[in-house]
């Protein structure tokens, strides 16, 4: 990823990816116009690509407009195409803008808009993922504290054999798709966005705070309470809220306002673009990507403060689908950002001890 | 003089600036030279020195003294000069006097001197570390406080990396001499087991200030992994900073190969295992009350949990909890939580009616309690009531609350729908029914965009028969989630099939079929199969069940490992395929290989009241009324409450008349009690009654037969 000196073993491979880097960066180029001379001269292009903040700001720009997506969008093409390069470096530049891509296309989804460019791109990220899966359930096996481990000592040495393993699936198996199959969207943007979750610990900041502005549109927190029928308001404020908080972004905010109204305009009641569907297989991965933005070590104060926001609106939307798995996951992470904020201790210890007088009180009215 | 720098070595973070007397003579160092003078103020300050030390360390104290003849060397004073400057604050200038002392150079020095201490005091014989040209334990000491410094003094600085690999220098000096964690006998006062552990706890964060993931997990684990003597809670603490890295770090770094093989036995195969794992062990500090209650590991615990799908498990854990950390309704809450994230919906009820009980009846009620005991009752029809009192309750205390007004009110409309199947007088139905439907359309104008409670209105309208309103929320529901429900394209092929319009329903299932993963296909082909019987269209029924049982095959061949729900599902699918096979069969006259679909179907479940029913048809379809009426009876002593069998019986014993017809008769009021949509018992009753010569009655029934038949959908919804 950085700029070192290479051993001269490695140097053809090093040359033919910084070739490749430099034709996705030309083809870019063709579609955005001209491109900033960090990126247009670097000597390492994917590099630059992935970290510079114009670029990433123009394509999401492009990925926010009305009518992105479609088969003939040329910047999902290309997308598309440097991700199927195989070259990690260039794929980690794509899976920058998964968040965006995700976004865009789950909220439109439900207008039936054409979106085959955004299917594309995630279809591929899930191929790509089906083939390193090969066919296995992503599975953990749960820690018995009876085996001794290098943190702990068991007490009894285990008996071979007797111990059961017990086995979760973390994720199921993935089957092979040609096509997004409705009922399975959900399943192909939640892989995807497991994908961009291995490689989060490489993603720019802008990059996770795309994410957790879409995920405050997609728990919908603000339609349907204060903004009773005023949808588009209700998402304005969230996309806006969430950008506040995410600071810089302004392009974003308007790039997303624009395509708001541009909607908005069109057909007043059909870009619903908040609330969407989150079964578990996209619950999943947006609480790992927002965990990590809100607990991950040294990440900067602007996405923590974010991504609080973030669980919040994730936790109020799991209380309003009654999903325990939602509930408790969204719940602990709430306390646990709480808890980074001000140190005092915990509420509940207060309750506890409000419970005991009034026991007390209870034992009390007993006894006289 | 060195113990008395011992002495202030323990405080000299709080301490800032930094007592004078010391300074004074260290000032002369870095001007003059290493002169004896120190030497006069070694003894004095040795002499009111730590009174901490054992014997032992005195007497090394005044043997080193003797032996460097009162003398510092260069690097002493170097240490003794930016300890100085670091107290001040001076940062730089601190590391500007540690830079000049070689450590390289006296790594080998520092390793002997080390082992030959540890030697010495395990021996407990003094002096024999001290022949030769060993350094002092002392020098040794101020070396690495140095050096620990030199660290902090670059992460002040906001030289983080430079800072970790400075401390990973310490590290590797210790740990060189002590292979295998702190040998015993070094006792807790020792400064360079204080030293090494400060080393120790700084080394991983300063990775992680300086943003490396990787050497910081790295860092924990070799802090952790050796018997180092931390101490409880410094050791608590350094397990729950790994299995936060772990957890949220968002990058897979598995355990290194060495650490692997350290292992042996179950090794955890990913961070979130590796996390888990430490997060119970923290638990179990926690029981055993060596280290404080901490509300974060039992969160992070719940976070890892819920990720892996583990609630059962997790429900241990509250369970495990000591009284009084939890308030009573919150804890019944989470494990509430978990039993029904676990499935287990019988005892997460059973918990959340603790929480409401009467003895927390003072207590302002715990709305979300409330609402899972609603939703918990709203799943199972037996608890019709219960949910709807609940719901009731939910509603009561969200009209101050108004966001949950919506999901009580959907709640509240499923529950009565459940409650009007349940009730036994007609009007009492109606009414319930009416509000159950008024109720969830209050709901849905409340939660606009919830797709859910349209489904449960289409859902609520189907089951009472009310087509149209059920098709047009039906479709509905499925344009709001943009086709991505599974049960939504279910239902709405069911209430085209219900409409009678049998072709287009299959055409539904098709639709659904394309735009759904292999498992859920299953489901639909079955749908589909029934779709064709009903359309009289046999054979291409039989072709699908075979299509519909070699996919299963190959499901069953292609996962090396499914949830244990998915096999369930499918071994269901199947047998209820096979036991479809046999009666369509039945229906065709073959009766063998109706035989040869009912014993397949067999081997599934023994005791299956579908499957004795089936035998009791194929029985009854080869006019053998004897045994027919036997299967009927075994499949009604497996399950009382089966409406097929009783009807089925009652149909038989119809045909017998005479006193057989009040048994019939009185079969099939129970069966309508269960089930008043049911066509085929209406049928019956209306046979019963013309042949009871009760016309009038026996027309109504066949009305009701017909009316009921025109407006049945293929498969019964669940």
């Amino acid at each position: 990823m950085s700029a070192d000196p290479v051993a001269p073993a490695e140097s053809s491979a090093f040359w033919q990816s910084v070739q490749r880097a430099q034709a996705a960066v030309q083809s870019l180029s063709l579609i955005l116009g001209s491109l900033p001379d960090a990126v247009a001269s670097s000597e390492n292009p994917a590099a630059a690509l992935l970290n510079d903040e114009a670029v990433a700001r123009q394509v999401s720009i492009r990925l926010r407009r009305p009518g992105s997506g479609a088969g003939d969008d040329n910047l999902c093409r290309w997308l598309y195409d440097t991700f199927q390069s195989n070259d990690p470096d260039l794929q980690l530049v794509v899976l920058t803008f998964t968040p965006t891509i995700a976004g865009v296309y789950l909220s439109r989804a439900i207008s039936r808009e054409p979106l085959a460019g955004f299917e594309a791109v995630l279809l591929a990220l899930y191929a790509y993922e089906t083939v390193i899966r090969g066919g296995d359930p992503e599975t953990v096996i749960l820690p018995n504290l009876a085996n001794p481990s290098v943190y702990h000592e068991a007490k009894a040495p285990p008996k071979k054999g007797a111990m059961e393993l017990n086995i979760a699936v973390v994720s199921p198996a993935l089957e092979p798709y040609g096509t997004v199959r409705s009922t399975k969207r959900a399943r192909i943007v939640g892989v995807a966005l497991e994908l961009y979750y291995s490689k989060i610990s490489s993603m720019p900041l802008s990059s996770k705070l795309a994410f957790c502005e879409f995920c405050m549109v997609w728990a919908g927190q603000d339609i349907g309470t204060e903004n009773d029928g005023k949808e588009e308001g209700g998402e304005k404020t969230a996309a806006v809220g969430a950008d506040e908080n995410g600071g810089k972004d302004e392009g974003e905010v308007k790039a997303k306002a624009a395509s708001v109204d541009k909607n908005g305009g069109k057909e007043a009641g059909e870009v619903k673009a908040g609330r969407i569907p989150l079964p578990w297989e996209l619950f999943q991965p947006i609480v790992m990507i927002v965990g990590h933005c809100l607990l991950g070590p040294a990440n900067p104060e602007e996405l923590r403060t974010t991504a609080y926001s973030v669980v919040e609106g994730l936790h109020w939307r799991a209380t309003h689908d009654m999903n325990p798995q939602e509930i408790l996951a969204t719940r602990s992470l709430l306390r646990l950002g709480k808890m980074g904020d001000d140190t005092i201790a915990e509420p509940q210890i207060s309750t506890s001890s409000d419970d005991y007088s009034e026991e007390a009180l209870k034992m009390k009215a007993r006894l006289t | 003089m060195l113990c008395a720098c011992s002495g202030e070595q323990y405080r000299f973070e709080e301490e800032r600036p930094p007592s004078p007397p010391e300074s004074l003579a260290t000032r002369d160092f870095s001007t003059g030279g290493l002169s004896s003078r120190v030497g006069g103020l070694s003894s004095r300050a040795g002499g009111d020195g730590d009174s901490k030390l054992d014997d032992a360390q005195v007497d090394d104290v005044v043997e080193s003294t003797l032996r460097e003849t009162l003398s510092l060397n260069y690097e002493e004073a170097r240490a003794l000069l930016g300890r100085l400057e670091y107290q001040r604050g001076n940062f730089d200038a601190a590391l500007q006097v540690f830079q000049g002392i070689d450590i390289v150079g006296l790594r080998p020095k520092i390793i002997k001197a080390i082992a030959a201490w540890t030697r010495a005091r395990q021996a407990r014989r003094r002096g024999e570390c001290l022949q030769g040209n060993a350094m002092s334990i002392h020098s040794v000491t101020l070396l690495i406080e140095a050096m620990l410094l030199k660290s902090k003094s670059l992460e002040e600085i906001g030289r983080f990396k430079d800072a970790a690999l400075e401390c990973k220098t310490i590290i590797d000096i210790v740990e060189s001499a002590w292979p295998h964690g702190i040998p015993e006998g070094i006792g807790d006062d020792s400064k360079l087991k204080e030293m090494f552990h400060k080393a120790l706890e700084l080394f991983p964060k300063l990775w992680m200030q300086a943003g490396f993931l990787e050497e910081a997990i790295a860092a924990y684990r070799r802090a952790l992994m050796k018997p180092w003597d931390l101490g409880f809670s410094r050791w608590a603490s350094l397990q729950k900073d790994l299995a936060v890295a772990l957890l949220y770090g968002g990058a897979e770094l598995s355990l290194p190969p060495h650490l692997q093989q350290l292992w042996g036995y179950a090794v955890p195969t990913s961070n979130i295992e590796e996390a888990i794992l430490l997060l119970l062990i923290l638990m179990r500090k926690v029981t055993f009350q060596e280290i404080s209650w901490d509300p974060e590991i039992m969160n992070h615990l719940i976070y890892g949990f819920s990720l892996t799908g583990q609630f059962e498990v997790l429900a241990g854990h509250v369970e495990q909890i000591l009284p009084g950390i939890y308030d009573r309704v919150e804890r019944w809450y989470v494990l509430a939580l978990c039993y029904h994230a676990a499935g287990l919906d019988d005892d997460a009820l059973n918990v959340v009616r603790k929480a409401l009980s009467y003895s927390e009846k003072k207590h302002k009620p715990h709305l979300p309690s409330v609402i899972l005991g609603a939703k918990l009752c709203c799943k199972r029809p037996l608890h019709a009531w219960e949910g709807a009192k609940y719901a009731m309750k939910a509603n009561e205390i969200s009209q101050n609350q108004k966001h949950f007004l919506g999901v009580t009110n959907h709640l509240l409309g499923v529950c009565y729908g459940n409650c009007a199947r349940l009730s036994v007088s007609d009007s009492q139905r109606l009414k319930l029914q009416n509000e159950s439907l008024k109720t969830l359309q209050h709901a849905a104008n409340i939660e606009k965009n919830d797709s859910e409670v349209v489904y449960s209105l289409a859902r609520e309208s189907t089951m009472q028969r009310n087509l149209h309103i059920a098709l047009e929320n039906a479709t509905k529901y499925l344009d709001m989630v943009a086709g991505s429900s599974v049960r939504g394209w279910k239902l709405l092929a069911l209430i085209v099939s219900a409409e009678q319009n049998l072709r287009e329903a299959e055409a539904i299932v098709d639709l659904a079929m394309y735009e759904s993963g292999a498992m859920d296909q299953l489901e639909f082909l079955r749908l589909k199969a029934l779709l064709q019987v009903a359309q009289e269209q046999p054979k291409n029924a039989i072709e699908t069940y075979k299509n519909l049982l070699a996919m299963v095959k190959a499901w069953k061949e292609l996962q090396k490992w499914s949830l244990s729900s998915e096999v369930k599902a499918v071994k269901d699918l199947e047998m209820e395929a096979w036991l479809d096979l046999a009666s369509l069969y039945t229906k065709l006259g073959s009766w063998n290989d109706s035989y040869v679909c009912l014993d397949k179907a067999k081997t599934f479940e023994l005791f299956s009241p579908k499957c004795w029913h089936s035998k009791g048809k194929l029985l009854e379809a080869q006019s053998k009324q004897q045994e027919a009426l036997i299967a009927l009876l075994v499949s009604l002593s497996i399950e009382p409450d089966y409406v097929p069998s009783m009807v089925s019986m009652a149909a038989i014993l119809r045909t017998r008349g005479g006193k057989s017809l009040a048994t019939a008769r009185s079969l099939l009021m129970n069966a309508l009690r269960l089930e008043p949509t049911n066509h085929e018992a209406w049928m019956n009753l209306g046979f019963i009654s013309k042949a009871e010569g009760s016309l009038h009655q026996a027309a109504d029934c066949f009305q009701a037969a017909y009316e009921l038949r025109q407006s049945t959908p293929v498969q019964n919804f669940v």
